[in-house]
C-alpha cells in the first residue's frame, strides 16, 4: 500500500550501488623491511596483501584496484602499469613470475581478474627490486611516500572522471558550466566543480580510498613533509579516506593523515596477522563502514616537522603570515617561506620569564618605565 | 536492484542443505555467491571470518557494528544463514559464536588464493582460435540470439519484416513455455502475464530468469541440478573474448553448453567445435546491474550498428509524459507499444505519449507499473539521466537526483492503484498471544530482520513472510524465561 509514497522514487537510483576504487600503496623501503625480517618477510606481506586485493575484487564485479610501490629513491605503479603486455599469453610466457622459490600456480584455476593484477604486481615488484642498485640504498634510507600519495591521487581523480563520464548520471563539468552561463546562480557554478566529490551524491560517484601499508619511522619522512600533507589535505577536501596500516616504527604524519581523513590507523602489535587485521579492518569500503565500528586513533599525534631543517618539533615558530613552521627564529627574522620580517626580537626573553615572574610587582613598574610601545598597561592579575 | 537479486537468491534459499554442500565444494561457486547474493555488510563479515582460527563470539561481532545499524546486521546474519554460509556454534566455554561454514570457507580461501588442481575456473584453449572471434562478434551473436527470443515472445515477427528472424530450437520454446513465459495454441504463440512481466525486465534480471527456469527444468528431465547450477557459476567467472576448453566438461554441462548456446549466453562455432566461447551475457552474470548496463543493453537493445559511445539509453520522457525513443528495433517499439500510445514513426525515431488508458491497458496485461518505470530508467537516454545530474546539484539538497519526471513515475502508480487495491503475500500469522509483553518482542525481532509485512497491537498478531527464525527466536524466549 505504501508503494506510492513520495519518497520511494527517490531510492530507485540509490540501489544501483556504485564500485569502489582502492589504492594500496606499499613502502617499500628495504631498510625497514629487512629489520622486519624475522617477523614478517616482505615476501609473506606482499603475499598477503594480494590476497586481501582478491578479497577486494571479489566483493564486487565493478570494484577496482590500484598498487603503487613508494620505494627508496622514487615511487612507482605496479598495477596497473603502463608498459604491461596486454596480450594474455605473453604474461604467462614471459616466466619471471616467481618469487622466492614459489612456483607459479598453474594458469588455470585463478579467477581471471585476481591472476592479471597477480602477475603485475609481482613482476613489477621484481623489476623494481632489480632496478635498485646498492648505492640507491646507501644514499637514501627513507621512502618516497609524497610521490606515491600523488600518484596515487591523480590515478583517483582520472579514474573518478571517468567513471563519472561513463555513467552519465554524473557529467557534472557540463552541469556546471550549463549553471554558469545561465548566470542565475551566482557563484553557483563553482560550488558545483567541487561537488563532484560532495556528499550530495555520495552513492553515485566511484568510492575511492587510500590504503598506506607502511613500515619506515617518522624521522625518515620528515624531509617530505611538505607534500605529504599537501596530499593528505587534497584527500580530505576529496573525502578520500586514508587507512594506514603500520607494520614497525610510528609515523607521526600518518596518524594525522587518518585522522584528518577519517580513515583507519592501525599499528599492528603482531605483524605475522597482517592477513586478518587487513580483512577485518580495512577490508569494509565506505558504504560499509557507516554500520561497522572502526579501529582509529584516539591520541593523534599532531606534531609538524619544521620548514627550515625538516626535524619534528613540538613547539615551534609560526609565521604569522604564511604559517611556515620553523624550529629555531629564522635567520634575520626574514621568514624563509614569504620573506616577511618577522619582529622575533623579544624571543630571547623567554628563559627570563621565571626569574621575572617572582617580582611581578617590580616588572609592571619597570614595564612602563622602559616605555614599551602598548599604550595602554596589561591589567594586572 | 532488490528485483535482480531476489529471484535468484528465492530459489537458491529453496535448495536443501545437501544441495548447498555439493555447491559450495566449487571455488567458481562460493566466489559467484558471494559476490552476487550478499549484501555489503554480510560480505564484510564473511572476509573478517574467513582467515579466523576460532568461531567468533556473537557478542564481539554484535560490538563490531554500529548500535543504529541493527536492523542490517540482522537482515545480513539472516541471508548469510539462510544461504548456510555462517553457521552458529559454541566454543569451548559454551559462548556462542559464528563461523563459515566448511565447504564454502575453503572454497572461498582457494578462489582468493589459488587452489591446486581444480578447474573451477575454465581451462584456456590455448590454440588458434584464440584470435578468431573478437568481442564485438560475441556481442553480436549476443545480441542476435537473445532479440531473438524475446522477438519470439512479444511476436515482432508481424511488426516489422525486414529482420533475420533467429531460429529458435525446439528447447528454447519449449523452457519458456514450461516456464509459463509463453503459452503456444497451435501455431500461434501467445505471450503471458508473465511474460510482460519478464520482457519489460532489465537483461541481467532476464538472464538469470532464463537460466533459473533452465535448472528447474533440467531437474524434471533428470539432470543434477548441482552439476548445472554449477556450471552457470563457472560461466559466469569466465574471461570475454577469451574461448574454453570443452574437454574438462562433463556430458550434462556439455548438454547444458548447447542449450545455453541457443540463448546467446555461450558461442561455439558449431556443437562439435573442441572450445567454446563465453559472451557478455555469460560474463556479467555476478555483476551489478550498473556494471553491465553500459555495454551489454548498449549492444542488446540499442539500435544496431550504432553500438559503442557512453550513452546505452535511448528513451527520453518529459514531464507532460512525451516520449522519445530513437531506436529502430522492432522488438523495442513493440515493448514501448505495451504501455504507450505510438504516434508516429521516423527511420531511427518514434514518439508516443504515456496516457492513462495505455497504462491502464498494461495493467490488465499483468504488466505493473514498477516494470514499466524500472524499464524506463534503465533505457534512459544519457541525456535524460544528464540533465537530471544537473538538476540535482543545482538544489543540493540530499534528496536524490532521479532520472525520471517524478510525475511521471508518481502517475504511472497511481493509475495502477486505481484498479490495484488488494495485494496477495504469502507468509505466515502468528497469534494468540497471551500478553503484550510475549507479543511485542518477537514482533519487534520480525521487523528487525526484515520479514515483518503487518501488526496489529490490538490483536496481537502479526504476519511475516518467513516463519523459520521467528519461530527459533520464540523457542529461544521461552528457553530462556523457564
Amino acid at each position: 500500500m505504501n508503494s506510492v509514497d513520495a519518497s520511494e522514487h527517490y531510492e530507485l537510483g540509490a540501489t544501483d550501488l556504485s564500485p569502489s576504487l582502492l589504492t594500496v600503496i606499499i613502502d617499500t623501503n628495504p631498510h625497514a623491511w629487512a629489520l622486519l625480517e624475522n617477523s614478517l618477510p616482505f615476501s609473506k606481506a606482499v603475499a598477503n596483501i594480494l590476497v586481501f586485493i582478491n578479497a577486494h575484487l571479489a566483493c564486487n564485479y565493478a570494484n577496482e584496484v590500484a598498487v603503487v610501490a613508494s620505494h627508496s629513491q622514487k615511487a612507482a605503479w605496479l598495477y596497473p602499469s603502463q608498459n604491461a603486455p596486454t596480450n594474455l599469453a605473453n604474461a604467462d610466457q614471459d616466466g619471471d613470475v616467481q618469487m622466492n622459490g614459489n612456483t607459479p600456480t598453474p594458469q588455470t584455476n585463478k579467477y581471471r581478474p585476481f591472476r592479471i593484477v597477480e602477475e603485475q604486481v609481482t613482476r613489477n615488484l621484481k623489476d623494481l627490486i632489480d632496478s635498485t642498485t646498492g648505492d640507491d640504498l646507501r644514499s637514501n634510507m627513507s621512502t618516497m611516500l609524497a610521490g606515491a600519495l600523488t600518484l596515487a591521487l591523480s590515478n583517483i581523480n582520472r579514474r573518478t572522471i571517468a567513471w563519472a563520464e561513463e555513467h552519465g548520471g554524473a557529467a557534472l563539468e557540463d552541469a556546471a558550466a550549463e549553471g554558469g552561463a545561465s548566470g542565475g546562480g551566482g557563484g553557483g557554478g563553482v560550488a558545483a566543480a567541487p561537488n563532484r566529490y560532495s556528499a550530495s551524491n555520495e552513492d553515485e560517484r566511484l568510492q575511492s580510498r587510500i590504503l598506506i601499508v607502511s613500515v619506515s619511522g617518522s624521522s625518515d619522512s620528515a624531509h617530505q613533509y611538505i607534500p605529504i600533507m599537501n596530499s593528505i589535505f587534497a584527500c580530505q577536501r576529496l573525502h578520500i579516506p586514508i587507512d594506514v596500516c603500520k607494520l614497525s616504527g610510528d609515523a607521526v604524519f600518518l596518524q594525522q593523515a587518518s585522522d584528518a581523513t577519517k580513515g583507519v590507523y592501525m599499528a599492528l602489535s603482531e605483524p605475522r596477522g597482517l592477513l586478518q587485521y587487513l580483512m577485518m579492518a580495512f577490508l569494509p569500503d565506505q558504504r560499509s563502514r557507516r554500520h561497522l565500528v572502526l579501529p582509529t586513533r584516539v591520541d593523534v599525534d599532531f606534531r609538524a616537522a619544521c620548514f627550515c631543517h625538516r626535524k619534528v618539533v613540538d613547539v615551534g615558530f609560526v609565521c604569522s603570515i604564511c604559517l611556515s613552521i620553523f624550529c629555531e627564529p629564522p635567520p634575520g627574522g626574514d621568514c624563509m617561506t614569504c620573506g616577511t620580517h618577522l619582529d622575533v626580537g623579544d624571543y630571547h626573553a623567554r628563559p627570563a620569564l621565571l626569574p621575572r615572574k617572582k617580582k611581578k610587582k617590580k616588572r609592571v613598574n619597570g614595564a612602563s618605565g622602559a616605555g614599551t610601545p602598548i599604550s595602554t598597561p596589561t591589567p594586572g592579575p | 536492484m532488490a528485483s535482480a537479486t531476489s529471484r535468484p537468491l528465492e530459489y537458491l534459499e529453496g535448495l536443501s542443505g545437501t544441495t548447498f554442500y555439493k555447491l559450495y565444494k566449487q571455488p567458481s561457486t562460493a566466489l559467484a555467491i558471494f559476490r552476487r547474493m550478499l549484501p555489503d555488510l554480510a560480505k564484510c563479515f564473511v572476509m573478517a571470518l574467513l582467515y579466523l582460527k576460532d568461531p567468533l563470539p556473537t557478542a564481539d561481532l554484535e560490538i563490531w557494528v554500529n548500535t543504529e545499524s541493527k536492523k542490517q546486521r540482522d537482515n545480513a546474519l539472516s541471508i548469510l544463514g539462510r544461504l548456510h554460509i555462517l553457521s552458529t556454534t559454541r566454543t569451548g566455554d559454551n559462548v556462542r559464536a559464528y563461523m563459515v561454514t566448511d565447504p564454502f570457507a575453503t572454497s572461498l580461501r582457494q578462489a582468493l588464493m589459488g587452489a591446486e588442481d581444480s578447474q573451477s575456473f575454465g581451462v584456456f584453449s590455448r590454440g588458434p582460435g584464440e584470435t578468431q572471434t573478437s568481442i564485438a562478434d560475441l556481442d553480436e551473436y549476443a545480441r542476435r540470439q537473445w532479440e531473438g527470443v524475446m522477438g519470439y515472445m512479444v511476436g515482432t515477427s508481424a511488426f516489422g519484416g525486414q529482420r533475420d528472424m533467429v531460429n529458435l530450437s525446439k528447447g528454447v520454446k519449449q523452457l519458456l513455455q514450461a516456464g509459463h513465459l509463453v503459452e503456444i495454441r497451435g501455431s500461434r504463440v501467445d505471450i503471458t502475464k508473465d511474460g510482460f512481466g519478464f520482457v519489460l525486465q532489465d537483461v541481467n534480471t532476464q538472464v538469470w530468469h532464463i537460466l533459473i527456469l533452465y535448472v528447474q527444468s533440467a531437474e524434471a528431465i533428470g539432470m543434477d541440478s548441482v552439476e548445472v547450477l554449477s556450471f552457470l557459476f563457472l560461466l559466469s567467472s569466465l574471461e570475454l573474448g577469451a574461448s574454453y576448453e570443452k574437454k574438462h566438461l562433463t556430458p550434462n554441462q556439455l548438454r547444458t553448453l548447447t542449450d545455453l548456446a541457443d540463448f546467446g549466453i555461450v558461442y561455439q562455432e558449431d556443437p562439435d567445435a573442441p572450445c567454446f566461447y563465453p559472451t557478455r551475457l555469460a560474463t556479467t552474470l555476478t555483476s551489478d546491474s550498473s556494471a553491465l548496463s553500459n555495454p551489454v543493453t548498449g549492444s542488446l537493445t540499442g539500435p544496431a550498428g550504432q553500438t559503442g559511445g557512453s550513452g546505452s539509453g535511448f528513451i527520453i520522457i518529459e514531464t507532460n509524459y512525451r516520449l522519445y525513443a530513437y531506436t529502430s528495433s522492432p522488438l523495442q517499439i513493440s515493448l514501448i507499444s505495451l504501455f504507450t500510445n505510438l504516434k508516429y514513426r521516423f527511420p531511427n525515431l518514434v514518439t508516443g505519449k504515456i496516457t492513462r488508458q495505455s497504462v491502464r491497458r498494461a495493467i490488465e496485461m499483468g504488466i505493473t507499473a514498477d516494470q514499466v518505470i524500472s524499464y524506463l530508467l534503465s533505457h534512459a537516454h544519457p541525456q535524460l539521466r544528464k540533465h537530471n545530474a544537473a538538476h540535482g546539484t543545482s538544489n543540493a539538497k540530499g534528496v536524490q537526483a532521479s532520472v525520471l519526471p517524478p510525475t511521471v513515475t508518481d502517475q504511472i502508480r497511481l493509475w495502477q492503484l486505481e484498479r490495484d487495491r488488494l495485494r496477495a503475500t504469502a507468509g505466515f500469522l502468528f497469534k494468540d498471544f497471551t500478553s503484550l509483553a510475549e507479543y511485542s518482542a518477537p514482533c519487534q525481532y520480525a521487523a528487525e530482520i526484515g520479514v515483518l509485512v503487518w501488526k496489529s497491537e490490538k490483536k496481537r498478531m502479526f504476519f511475516v513472510t518467513r516463519h523459520e527464525q521467528v519461530a527459533a527466536f520464540l523457542r529461544s524466549q521461552k528457553g530462556g524465561g523457564k
